[in-house]
């Protein structure tokens, strides 16, 4: 199996202002299609459950993670290779989702996102008869 | 000087801030030799110091804590483990790809101050935290002075 390397976090640039200052970062994801769903994971250590916020609205789901700093309070940096910000991260749905299904977990700094298709939207098989 | 002055309940917005303002002045700060695998070598890492040590923070989200080994040898501490992700899409679709997933393995030296032999490691929220404690001939020793 391959050896992982380290991919510098990638700062948000947007074409809005964030009112609040401070560093966002992208998160890294997948994203899968299946028959009957999108499933999506989105990394994002130092997220804790209670900061994560993820909503969908007009076809566009946006994934907010607020970073914890408590742990940091009375460390002194002496050398560092990565900052911490919140994450961001939009994205625009074509395939039609239904809302009331989607399942979010967050495990290990990684969350889980499981978006059901709506019933129209799932491919069918049409059969092809034989005269 | 404690970078975080502000109570992060009182105002979480000044805390990471001051956080970042300080995580930036040390950026692969040149004065702290972490030896052969540097910058670049998965996992990504911080280096701080608290009262009793040193504090390893190192972001590695998605594993299990079983799936991390650290160990401590002499001066040496190593990081690794293997990330497979989602095994069973394999064969799917993909829309985005972007986490990396495979073997890694990091070694750091850490300066002779420290006891690597008797670190700590705990993992939560992705991020593995290593609290390597000062070695015993290390810590200030108080002398008695005697009267002739």
């Amino acid at each position: 199996m391959a050896e992982i390397t380290t991919k510098e976090k990638q700062e948000l640039s947007k074409p809005q202002e964030q009112t609040r200052p401070g560093r966002y970062y992208v998160p890294d994801v997948n994203i899968y299609e299946f028959d009957d769903s999108l499933k999506l994971w989105a990394e994002m250590p130092g997220v804790k459950e209670k900061d994560l916020d993820v909503t969908l609205k007009d076809g566009v789901l946006t994934i907010i993670g607020k970073v914890a700093t408590e742990m940091y309070a009375g460390l002194r940096p002496r050398y560092t290779e990565y900052n911490v910000g919140n994450y961001y991260r939009e994205f625009a749905l074509n395939e039609s989702i239904d809302e009331s299904r989607i399942k979010a977990t967050l495990r290990n700094g990684v969350l889980e996102l499981e978006l059901p298709k709506k019933e129209q939207a799932k491919p069918k098989k049409i059969e092809v008869r034989s005269t | 000087m404690a970078i975080l002055g502000l109570d992060p309940d009182v105002d979480p917005i000044g805390a990471l801030l001051s956080l970042q303002g300080e995580l930036e002045r040390f950026m692969r700060n040149p004065a702290f030799g972490t030896g052969l695998s540097g910058y670049g070598v998965f996992p990504p890492i911080n280096i701080f110091d608290s009262t009793e040590g040193a504090v390893v923070v190192a972001e590695v989200p998605g594993l299990d804590a079983s799936k991390i080994e650290v160990a401590g040898e002499g001066r040496t501490l190593t990081i690794s483990g293997e990330r497979t992700f989602a095994p069973d899409v394999s064969g799917r679709g993909y829309h985005r790809r972007e986490l990396n997933e495979g073997k890694f393995s990091r070694s750091i030296q850490m300066p002779d101050d420290y006891d690597v032999s008797r670190a700590q490691a705990r993992y939560e929220a992705g991020l593995l935290v290593v609290r390597i404690p000062v070695a015993e001939r290390a810590k200030p020793r108080q002398i008695a002075v005697q009267s002739a």
